[in-house]
């Protein structure tokens, strides 16, 4: 197996729309995956993440832009002559063929002696956990095991780069989150390239070295899980991966590398980012985890509600005429407060960030 | 920045790539579009040139319509047809809606007998009605001699004509109509109950409205059906003409093969007409497609007075035509139909004697053609749904064009395409089987089209992106998929070839001969004992053949009985 980097160049796609409305799927997207490293192209749908997988997959062609597997480019091979292999949402299993069939039916196609194909597809189906399933048929399967048969059928493959197509989505919750460790585990075992289109977040989180979040055709954001959220670039990107709350401020004074800020009548010291200066508009981005309400503190507020949800209980507050999601974890051994009351909002500086 | 605009034709070069990177796909599509061309527009080409090329100087010339026009006889004749086209298409849409309705919504005990009513004009002769009708109502009729006591009477003329169209054609209203009311989600109509329609109300507010477009539908085909008939207008039209069988007669009858073409033209401008506007305006207007499979099972009228309403006419009409349909056979085996009903061979005898050959050439040309029809008709089926290239549009056009193409046009087309260089064909068996494929194939491949558009495209890609050629992702993976249409769609096309007579009248010779062309002849010169054997021969062969073919897919586990199209 070769581990090989996908190098993407000012892909576009177009696509000839009803009445002649021509419809910008992607557009001049600019990647570099590494070898070895599993990527998350993360988005709303229609953001063009899937358009961007089919066509490294071959399925689709570009408008402009070349797409570069190691030091191949690929545009001009069909599907069948590229070293990707897919994991397919509706999971594509072949119905009229058996679990065995299934899986080897690529190796068979690349004309391996049939002792290496016996081989190959039971040292697979092991590693997935579907040893001694055979000659079952794909519908005699339950969603999970059918998951496996085609992660199974494609990493049999070992090809150069790995591509799953929102490949959980169609699992429940509990399954889901089993599949995804399991694909974390299996891809960090093998070690290889890996492209993965999720409109889920966590999916994106839990399995990602790096997060590409696209909106509209194009990226929004690249970067490790952690700097995702921590850092979003744009409003959009921290509205996207989890909750959060933007309120507008403004930039009062700047001090080489720190920057005063005031927002909801406080001011707060921040590391400027280079771009802000003083009396700029800016917006501060939140988390609901990040607030804390109390009988005292800086900041005065009301609940507007109160919600139990088990492991937490989720506020909605007012302060300076903005609404903010507060989010109190484990309230069952804290105070709570009921809608109508008149608290106050502390904010942890720390976890707020700067757009 | 402003987006660039890209022209729709570089858009449409981007997907063309996807074919032209891809040999076998392109050099495919090539040869498909060649043998449409070849087989389907060029024959329809050759009447049209003939039609309005001046046979001596050359010139462009309009003198062959001025000349069949200025006949009264042929005016006549179009209003024939498009009047009992609308006769047929009206009663036929109507009483199919009736068995529709029964079978789709009626707690009734004989609805089986609606599948043998739908089956039996498929597997006989196109014209086995009439011949029946004759055996009943004729001159030497049982129903109009030996009951009644008339003598002389005449059964052929409109009323015969009609009613033996409509007792063929509607089982086609009747198939479209149930399949349209099955798909209705019974809680549409519980919802109109739950809101206190009554049952009345809500046919008429609810299922009415959603069936309109399938009856639209069933009309249109039903008068495309009417309008192409050859073998019943021949066979008890009498001096009702029309246009399908006048084209014949005035090419081979009168040997004015130009006016024929000029009546060729304008039948084929009708049904064309009637065809677009089947497949174009009403074909999209399906609500009902939308909601897909129901939800439950439709709870079945029980109440009496409608199921005498409905039951009553519905049972009379199934059990009318299935006595019509086993008076062949019966005739067959009598010895001078009218005069003396004593059992006897001797007609089979006859045909032993005398012309076993056009028994032979009928099933041997039928099997030939039935797995080149079907192969072809999924390869057509697959680059209509699945491929997107210049002439998709087109390609699915024209193969399904030949539905509505009446059989003598096509027929007329091949004679004169195929008599002269560079393809000289007349008088081949090669030449039936090109009108057996290309008028068969339409079936098959809705058949296969409907099956394709339920099958998840991602299979096909994952077949591709594990490295299959598209050769090896077409036979490995989409034909497994859609055999069930595949080997039906083989079916239909044996059985159709057997019974074809329309287009294939204009091909036999001397060398080859059919037999629904020999049936014909016989009942043209009154021997119906004869005409009935060789028909229930015919039917024989067919139920033989379906039958070993139904045995071996049963065999292999491929169910066809559920295909839709």
């Amino acid at each position: 197996m070769t581990v090989a980097s996908v190098k993407i160049q000012n892909l576009k796609k177009v696509y000839q729309g009803i009445k002649g409305k021509q419809v910008v799927a992607v557009k001049d997207v600019n990647l570099t995956i590494n070898p070895g490293e599993f990527v998350t192209l993360l988005g709303p749908s229609g953001c063009g993440k899937t358009t961007i997988l089919r066509m490294i997959a071959g399925f689709e062609i570009p408008t402009a832009g070349d797409i570069y597997i190691g030091d191949t480019r690929v545009n001009s091979l069909t599907p069948d002559k590229r070293d990707t292999a897919m994991v397919f949402q509706s999971y594509a299993l072949f119905p009229h063929l058996n679990l065995f069939d299934n899986v080897a039916y690529g190796l068979k196609i690349k004309k391996l002696p049939k002792d290496v194909i016996a081989q190959k597809v039971k040292d697979i189906l092991a590693m997935v956990g579907l040893e001694g399933m055979d000659t079952r048929a794909p519908n005699q399967l339950s969603g999970g095991q059918q998951q496996r048969v085609a992660l199974a059928r494609a990493l049999v493959m070992e090809p150069s780069v790995l591509l799953f197509d929102e490949p959980l989505s169609n699992l429940d919750a509990k399954l889901r989150i089993y599949m995804r460790n399991e694909i974390h585990k299996i891809q960090r075992k093998v070690g290889i390239t890996s492209i993965y289109v999720t409109h889920d977040q966590s999916e994106a989180m839990s399995l990602s070295d790096r997060i590409i979040v696209m909106k509209a055709g194009q990226v929004e954001q690249m970067g490790t899980p952690h700097e995702i959220y921590a850092q979003p670039a744009t409003p959009f990107v921290a509205d996207f991966i989890g909750m959060a709350n933007i309120t507008p401020g403004k930039v009062t004074a700047v001090n080489g590398d720190q920057l005063a800020v005031e927002f909801l009548g406080i001011t707060a010291t921040k590391k400027n980012n280079g771009k802000l200066k003083a009396s700029d508009p800016c917006k501060i981005v939140t988390r609901p985890e990040g607030l804390k309400l109390a009988r005292t503190g800086t900041i005065p507020c009301q609940v507007v509600s109160s919600v139990f949800m088990g492991e937490s209980q989720d506020y909605v507050i007012t302060a300076q005429e903005q609404k903010l999601q507060v989010k109190e974890y484990n309230p069952i051994t804290k105070e709570v407060f009921a809608a109508g009351e008149k608290v106050f909002l502390n904010v942890d500086l720390d976890s707020m960030h700067l757009i | 920045m402003p987006e660039k605009k890209y022209s729709t034709l570089s858009l449409k070069w981007d997907e063309m790539q996807k074919i032209l990177r891809d040999p076998i796909l392109l050099a495919t599509i090539i040869l498909v579009g060649l043998s449409l061309i070849i087989f389907i527009v060029w024959p329809l080409y050759e009447v049209l040139f003939q039609s309005f090329i001046n046979d001596q100087s050359g010139s462009i010339t309009l003198a062959y319509y001025r000349e069949a026009l200025s006949h009264s006889e042929n005016i006549q004749v179009l209003f024939n047809t498009i009047g009992l086209g609308l006769f047929v298409s009206f009663f036929g849409t109507l009483i199919g809606f009736l068995f529709a309705y029964a079978e789709a919504y009626l707690k009734l005990p004989f609805k089986k007998l609606f599948n043998i009513i739908a089956i039996l004009p498929i597997i006989s002769p196109p014209f086995a009605l009439a011949m029946s009708f004759i055996m009943l109502f004729g001159q030497q009729g049982f129903v109009s001699k030996v009951l009644l006591g008339i003598k002389n009477a005449n059964v052929y003329g409109f009323t015969s004509l009609a009613v033996v169209q409509i007792l063929t054609f509607f089982p086609v209203a009747y198939l479209v109509l149930a399949g349209l009311m099955k798909q209705i989600d019974p809680s549409m109509e519980e919802a109109a109950r739950n809101m206190g329609a009554s049952r009345w109300h809500t046919f008429k507010t609810v299922l009415l409205p959603l069936l309109t477009p399938g009856i639209a539908n069933s009309f249109l085909l039903l008068f495309i059906q009417t309008a192409a008939d050859f073998g019943n207008p021949m066979v008890i039209g009498g001096n009702f003409n029309t246009m399908a069988a006048q084209v014949y007669l005035q090419a081979m009858g009168n040997y004015n093969l130009k006016e024929g073409t000029a009546l060729a033209t304008i039948l084929l401008t009708l049904s064309i007409l009637m065809f677009v506007l089947q497949k174009y305006w009403v074909g999209n207007k399906s609500y009902v497609t939308l909601t897909g499979k129901p939800s439950r099972v439709r709870e079945l009228v029980t109440d009496k007075q409608t199921l005498t309403i409905f039951g009553v006419p519905c049972f009379l009409i199934s059990l009318f035509i299935i006595v019509l349909y086993v008076l062949i056979p019966v005739g067959s085996f009598v010895n001078l139909w009218g005069i003396d009903y004593t059992f006897t061979l001797r007609h089979y005898v006859y045909i032993w004697n005398l012309g076993i050959k056009p028994i032979v050439d009928t099933t041997v040309l039928s099997l030939i053609s039935m797995p080149i029809t079907g192969v072809l008709g999924m390869i057509i089926a697959y680059l209509i749904v699945r491929k997107r290239f210049v002439g998709r549009g087109l390609i699915e056009f024209v193969s399904l064009l030949s539905l509505a193409i009446p059989g003598t046009v096509i027929g007329m087309g091949y004679v004169l395409a195929y008599n002269q260089p560079p393809l000289i064909l007349t008088g081949t068996g090669t030449i039936i089987v090109l009108s057996f494929v290309f008028r068969s194939m339409p079936v098959g491949i809705r058949a296969g089209v409907a099956s394709l558009q339920q099958i998840d495209p991602a299979i096909e890609e994952a077949a591709q992106d594990l490295g299959a050629s598209s050769f090896k992702v077409f036979h490995s993976v989409t034909i497994p998929l859609i055999k069930s249409a595949f080997f039906s769609g083989l079916v239909y096309s044996f059985v159709r070839s057997m019974t074809a007579v329309s287009a294939v009248i204009f091909l036999v010779s001397a060398s080859v001969n059919l037999l629904t062309v020999t049936i014909m002849s016989h009942v043209d010169v009154g021997r119906l004992g004869v005409a009935a054997a060789y028909s229930t021969v015919l039917i024989a062969i067919v139920l033989i053949v379906v039958g070993i073919l139904l045995f071996l897919l049963n065999k292999i586990g491929v169910n066809i009985s559920d295909v839709q199209g």
